[in-house]
């Protein structure tokens, strides 16, 4: 009889003890984890490696990003990619994240407002200060760094592209690449497309320089996004008019 | 280029003792001499030394007159709250620098003034650049940041009126065993504070590296300023969760009460070492490799394990007990 009640006891009492053992190995897990991501390593520009591979796994949850043309990316020098930007698409952010995965190194992005906490925690993704004498530094250091042009409404062309901090580039004597964007607020699929180093006709002496390379950063990423011909989302949002969200 | 006479002010402490005991190695150089107010902390084999405190500008003055030296290396900066309270560090500096460098300008032979500043000239305003090269202007935003930067104009303008080189070693924070320093204190303390909102990263040199760059920049007769830091960076969380010690994030106004906390602890907060914590302080140190071929060997990381690896003082007791 007492062995029978023993043995009803641990049929009662077992799922408790399971949900006691498995809370105890997921609270372990998770002291394990935030210990982990508190002794991570940052490197000489505070960027955290693995705070960014946590981000960009996260990120392929939402986004499916191929990328294109990486073969114009340099291996080891520094480079100026200058990408379009769509509004709310975050496209600096996403488009370094998928390019430091295709070229396997680390890549910066133009960007992080300097106040707490936005600025320190975009800084452990990788972003600069808007400021032209950060971006030599960085460019000088042999850093890859993405530059967003001013947003736009729609993926159908680029907005202007800030002169000054193009001046950065030519000031470091690095490569600037044109590279465009394309992602739609409702699917899956993202694409960054780089172009070929911007080469100008008539070498300048003066600021005119940085000028012109902007304004043809301006055109190449306008004629990459004529040849993607716009998101198409294949639903019947894409016969509207004017959908915001990259047709018109 | 052999028999250089050089000068080190400053030789006294930890930094100054080493820089002398690797010029004792160096073939170029002919003989030294050192003045500061504590005698140096190691053996020194062909090294004089002068027991000078600052603000004895006549008898400073005689020793550097009569030494003559071709090459200056002065050290003597005192960082705030390291070994002394602010005020006194300010005034303890402005008068090693003004006698030191006052009496080299007087010296014929003189052809290269080497001198110590540190990162903390840049500042970190608001807007200021992240990681600054020697190209960004200095905008120095805490005392030390102001200490260093009026050091570089005293040594500047001496050196444009006399025609010598100058050069300017800006260095990060230096830590090392002995080294005294308001932030290594700070970090070993068992409850470290950090900001919670930000923690930003930051950078710091080894004393050994910090020496080997004034020696190399010594033997170079530099003519520019130098960013000497350890490569990679850490945050004070990091650090924190490195040495196993309590983290305290603070958002914002509790930090006037932790300072009066941490000088109770004996790890006064100096404004530099707090606005580091808020900041962060980062520094581009290419140009050091370009021109004296810097290289430093521990980097940031490890020279934050080796602070938490120094031990404290051990008492041990008497052998005989007298009393």
């Amino acid at each position: 009889m007492s062995s029978t009640a023993q043995r009803l006891a641990d049929v009662i009492t077992m799922p408790a003890r399971n949900a006691g053992s498995q809370a105890a190995s997921v609270a372990g897990e998770t002291v394990r984890h935030l210990r982990d991501w508190t002794t991570n390593e940052v490197d000489d520009w505070g960027r955290d490696a693995a705070f960014v591979h946590r981000v960009w796994t996260f990120s392929r949850l939402r986004w499916a990003t191929s990328v294109g043309g990486v073969e114009h990316v340099p291996k080891r020098t520094g480079a100026l990619i200058v990408v379009n930007a769509r509004r709310y698409a975050l496209a600096p952010v996403f488009a370094a994240l998928a390019i430091g995965a295709a070229v396997d190194r680390p890549v910066r992005f133009v960007g992080r407002p300097d106040i707490a906490p936005l600025g320190p925690m975009m800084q452990r993704l990788g972003a600069l200060l808007p400021i032209e004498a950060e971006l030599e530094v960085a460019l000088r250091a042999g850093e890859l760094v993405v530059l967003g042009a001013a947003h736009t409404r729609t993926n159908l062309h680029t907005g202007l592209i800030d002169h000054q901090l193009v001046g950065a580039a030519v000031a470091a004597k690095v490569r600037v690449l044109p590279a465009a964007t394309m992602s739609v607020p409702f699917q899956r699929n993202a694409r960054v497309e780089i172009g070929a180093p911007i080469r100008l006709s008539h070498k300048r002496r003066g600021p005119l320089e940085e000028l012109e390379t902007a304004d043809h950063l301006q055109a190449h990423i306008n004629a990459v996004l004529d040849e993607m011909g716009g998101t198409i989302t294949g639903t019947p949002i894409d016969w509207l008019p004017n959908n915001w969200v990259g047709r018109v | 280029m052999a028999g250089v006479r050089v000068l080190i002010s400053g030789m006294g402490g930890e930094l100054g003792s080493r820089v002398a005991s690797l010029l004792e190695n160096e073939s170029w150089v002919g003989s030294i001499e050192g003045i500061d107010a504590d005698p140096p902390r190691r053996r020194l084999r062909r090294t004089v030394f002068h027991r000078i405190v600052p603000g004895q500008h006549d008898r400073t003055v005689k020793v550097v007159t009569d030494f003559n030296p071709h090459v200056v290396v002065h050290i003597a900066v005192w960082e705030p709250h390291a070994r002394a309270v602010t005020a006194t560090a300010r005034n303890l500096t402005d008068d090693a620098a003004t006698s030191i460098l006052g009496a080299a300008a007087e010296c014929r032979a003189l052809e290269s003034i080497v001198i110590r500043s540190g990162i903390e000239i840049y500042g970190r305003g608001r807007g200021s650049v992240t990681r600054p090269s020697e190209q960004v202007a200095p905008n120095p935003t805490s005392e030390y940041g102001h200490m260093v930067a009026k050091i570089e104009d005293t040594a500047n303008a001496i050196g444009s009126r006399v025609g010598v080189s100058v050069g300017a070693l800006r260095l990060a924070t230096v830590l090392g065993p002995h080294v005294p320093s308001a932030l290594g204190r700070l970090l070993r303390l068992p409850a470290v504070p950090f900001s919670g909102l930000a923690d930003p990263p930051f950078i710091v040199i080894h004393q050994h590296d910090a020496a080997e760059a004034f020696v190399m920049a010594a033997r170079a007769r530099i003519d520019e300023p130098l960013n000497i830091v350890a490569p990679g960076a850490i945050t004070a969380l990091q650090a924190i969760r490195r040495g196993r010690r309590i983290p305290v994030p603070l958002i914002g106004p509790e930090w006037a009460a932790v300072r009066g906390l941490t000088f109770l602890a004996g790890a006064p907060l100096p404004d530099h070492v707090q606005e580091m914590l808020h900041r962060g302080r980062l520094a581009d140190n290419a140009r050091a490799r370009e021109v004296i071929g810097f290289s430093p060997r521990t980097t940031t990381s490890d020279v934050i394990e080796q602070l938490y690896r120094w031990p404290s003082v051990i008492h041990t007791p008497a052998a005989q007990e007298v009393a």
